[in-house]
């Protein structure tokens, strides 16, 4: 089982690579639109990089409508229990 | 910069700053949600806005962009360090709360909300967006949208474009304002192929704070705008929305206002159980108040600018009187007969004028209107022609008609106009026929703004509104009198009822404490007493059920009428009891009024209903059993004043009938008008009543009164 610390890291990592932003903007509170500037075509591309990441396959529909850095932590660690 | 008041917000405190200049006027400008993507909405805003030629400051939000086009970008609107008027705000919906809140705490004065994803799209957009407009409403800031294009003032002191639209239109004297996005960006292609500009264009969509309603009254103050338009798909506040366009259509800064209400379906009518809720649609009641407030409704895009440029463009005639010169006989005659259909008045020239006509042109001209120049004719004739009617008294505007034959020299045509539009102050409106041939001439006319139109029909549709503009202004204002009527004793009958219809004795009640002739009349509870009270009527009886279980009372045989003796009532209460009993087995019978046949007479119809836009509002037209078949009848607002009770009285076909056609005499029609004024009244001091009925009223000669045959009154 991967710890939520480790997943967290993964998970910041490809949200920087995705929305090319710097780690230190990335915290739980962030909203991946608001306060990351994910634009809409980002947030399918997000959910691909996760799945690849994570070698998970995720509801996509559900996945769309996560919002925040911690949001989509929690939601990936469903897939990985 | 020419804002409303010609101030700045930071000027003295007694500086008025309108509260809508921070979104038509704003000194800086942040966009929150920018992306780099061209051809997506968050990108091409800030991209109009910059090419735009934007004279204020703009500050793109684009959180984790260094900059977008060039310009440094910012993660927060809380992070620019400068002041922001007006926040255009371009993220989705699900965020859209955020950024306001943010907003809020800067200080912004103005919000554009461009994303769609709210009301429109079901009950949790709905949820959104009334957060939205509470924190809008929490820091004062004033709200366009959300779901709409956005907003665009040519004012080149601004050079605003905060919209998604393709291209800036040209700057103009009329303002539009939709509701309809899409609609925007088609408008804004037709008016630039038309060569029409634009004071202010505003797309309003779910008007989740300012209003159509705010937005006209900021344009009636707009230096910039001299012609307002309007199109409206959902009317929240009709009789707010009727306020406002008394205030704007005259008075000492009158503007015309032109509408395209859409919608024109008769929503819920089918349900209505009265006659009157059966005829009063929304867009019945529309056109009828919108007429009132002197607003004009136009039934296309087409005829919305075709009247809104004349308008803008040309000076108000001082009269209905049309002079036109044609070099073809046939469009000049259907010009002629499209003008009288319209209502204008085919001017008569002068004596002088005839001379002076017939001096200048060739002897097989026609020298009285429509003057026809004849094929031949070049921009000479055109010119003498022109010059002589408008220096006629007995004229008030001119329509020029060309068709374009081998010698007509259209260029120098469409100059001369423009020399001759120059030197008088009468309008003039021109339709040269056709399309590649008379393009250039075309062209001259309109950068001369002189309106130009393909069909001379269109010009005397144009011709018509404007002259509606004319009466209205000149109507006098009427003041409302209150007639002396017994609240009370309504109030008594009403406010213990529940909803429903009230029984014709109650209903019968309450029209005679608001003063209405309802002839004597008694509730016998059996048939005893209906012979006994039917013996102190003088004439024949007429007998009429009285249940709460029956509406209808002719379909259960519930009406007898035309009885001459004791015995006919009787015989008549017997039949009407067992034709009951064997209809409506269940219904409960209290008895049946009891009152004297009414004399012959006409019968008109006097309804009122409760809209859920307008509030109450009253009908007129011609009554009986045919009301919903031949349709002929009017609405306005309640209450209404003795003139408007005329009006309406005039306005119907059926006006003919009262008057007297075919050798009757009039009708009492000051009689009819009374009692619309009292039933405005009524219904304008109860909400509760939904809807009314007073079919027929039946109106005795001039001076002999009227009375009430049959009521029905519900409420709810």
């Amino acid at each position: 089982m991967a710890s939520s610390n480790n997943v967290q890291e993964r998970v910041v990592k490809v949200v920087c690579n995705v929305l090319s932003v710097d780690a230190e903007m990335v915290t739980p509170d962030s909203n991946f639109v608001f306060d990351l500037g994910a634009e809409s075509i980002q947030s399918v591309q997000l959910v691909a990089a996760f799945e690849y990441e994570f070698d998970i396959e995720m509801d996509n529909e559900k996945a769309l409508t996560v919002q925040t850095v911690g949001d989509a932590v929690e939601f990936i660690s469903q897939y990985l229990d | 910069m020419a804002m409303i008041k010609a101030q700045s917000k930071t000027d003295s405190p007694a500086a008025s700053w309108d509260p809508l200049d921070s979104i038509f006027c704003p000194e800086s400008i942040a966009i929150l949600g920018v992306t780099k993507t061209p051809g997506t909405v968050p990108h091409d805003i800030f991209e109009n806005i910059l090419t735009g030629e934007y004279t204020g400051v703009v500050y793109p939000i684009a959180p984790g962009k260094r900059s977008v086009s060039a310009v440094r970008a910012y993660r927060y609107v809380s992070d620019v360090e400068d002041d922001v008027d007006l926040a255009v705000i371009v993220f989705p919906a699900s965020v859209v709360d955020k950024a306001l809140e943010q907003c809020g705490q800067k200080g912004v004065r103005g919000v554009i909300i461009i994303s769609a994803g709210f009301r429109e799209v079901g009950q949790a957009g709905a949820k959104l967006e009334q957060r939205v407009t509470d924190i809008c409403r929490h820091y004062d800031m004033s709200l366009i949208g959300p779901n709409c294009l956005g907003v665009i003032n040519t004012d080149p002191a601004v050079n605003l474009n905060a919209s998604f639209a393709r291209k800036m239109p040209a700057a103009g004297r009329i303002a539009f304002l939709s509701q309809s996005g899409a609609l925007c960006t088609a408008v804004l292609d037709y008016a630039r192929g038309k060569g029409i500009g634009f004071s202010k264009f505003v797309s309003f969509g779910n008007k989740a704070g300012v209003t159509e309603i705010d937005l006209l009254d900021y344009l009636h103050r707009d230096e910039q705008t001299d012609v307002i338009l309007l199109y409206l798909e959902e009317l929240r506040d009709g009789r707010g929305l009727i306020e406002a366009a008394g205030r704007i259509t005259r008075g000492d800064n009158p503007k015309p206002i032109l509408v395209i209400k859409s919608g024109r379906t008769l929503q819920g009518a089918s349900a209505a159980a009265s006659h009157t809720g059966s005829l009063a649609g929304e867009d019945r009641i529309c056109d009828a108040v919108f007429k009132e407030a002197g607003v004009i409704r136009a039934g296309s895009i087409e005829e919305l600018f075709n009247s809104a440029i004349l308008l803008a463009y040309q000076p108000l005639s001082a009269g209905d009187r049309l002079a036109i010169v044609t070099n073809a006989g046939g469009p000049g005659v259907m010009a002629t007969d499209a003008a009288t259909n319209v209502g204008l008045t085919m001017a008569r020239f002068s004596e002088q004028t005839t001379k002076a006509l017939a001096a200048s042109l060739p002897a097989t001209a026609n020298i009285s209107n429509p003057v026809d120049v004849i094929g031949d004719a070049r921009s000479d004739r055109y010119q003498s022609a022109l010059k002589s009617v408008l220096a006629d008294e007995n004229v008030d505007e001119v329509l020029v008609i060309l068709t374009p034959q081998s010698m007509t020299d259209i260029d120098d045509i469409a100059r001369t106009i423009c020399d001759v539009h120059r030197r008088v102050a009468k309008p003039i409106v021109c339709s040269f026929m056709g399309a590649s041939d008379v393009a250039s001439g075309i062209n001259i006319l309109q950068a001369e703004r002189i309106p130009h139109y393909v069909l001379p029909e269109w010009a005397c549709q144009a011709m018509a509104d404007a002259q509606r503009v004319r009466q209205w202004r000149s109507r006098p204002k009427a003041i409302l009198e209150l007639l002396p009527v017994d609240k009370a004793a309504a109030a008594d009958i009403i406010n213990d009822l529940p909803d429903g219809y009230l029984r014709e004795d109650q209903a019968l009640a309450v029209l005679e404490a608001y003063g209405f002739p309802v002839p004597a009349y008694r509730l016998c509870r059996d048939a005893d007493e209906a012979v006994a009270f039917s013996e102190t009527i003088e004439g024949s009886t007429v007998l009429r059920v009285v249940s709460p279980d029956i509406v209808h009372k002719f379909d259960v045989h519930g009406v007898a009428l035309d009885l001459g003796d004791s015995q006919a009532v009787r015989a008549a209460h017997e039949r009407m009891m067992a034709d009951i009993a064997q209809a409506e087995p269940d219904a409960n019978v209290l008895g049946v009024i009891v009152r004297g046949m009414i004399p012959n007479g006409r019968e008109v119809i006097l309804g009122a209903k409760r809209d859920v836009a307008f509030g109450p509002t009253v009908m007129f037209g011609l009554g009986g059993l045919f009301v919903e078949t031949f349709k002929d009848v009017t609405f306005a607002l309640a209450p209404i004043t003795a003139a408007t009770a005329g009006r309406m009285v005039r306005e119907v076909k059926a006006f003919h009938l009262l008057e007297g056609a075919r050798g009757t005499p009039p009708a009492d029609i000051e009689n009819v008008e009374q009692y619309l004024v009292r039933l405005g009244q009524l219904v304008a001091d109860f909400d509760r009543i939904a809807e009314l009925d007073v079919n027929p009223l039946i109106v005795a000669s001039a001076g002999a009164g009227s009375a009430v045959a049959d009521v029905r009154i519900r409420l709810g």
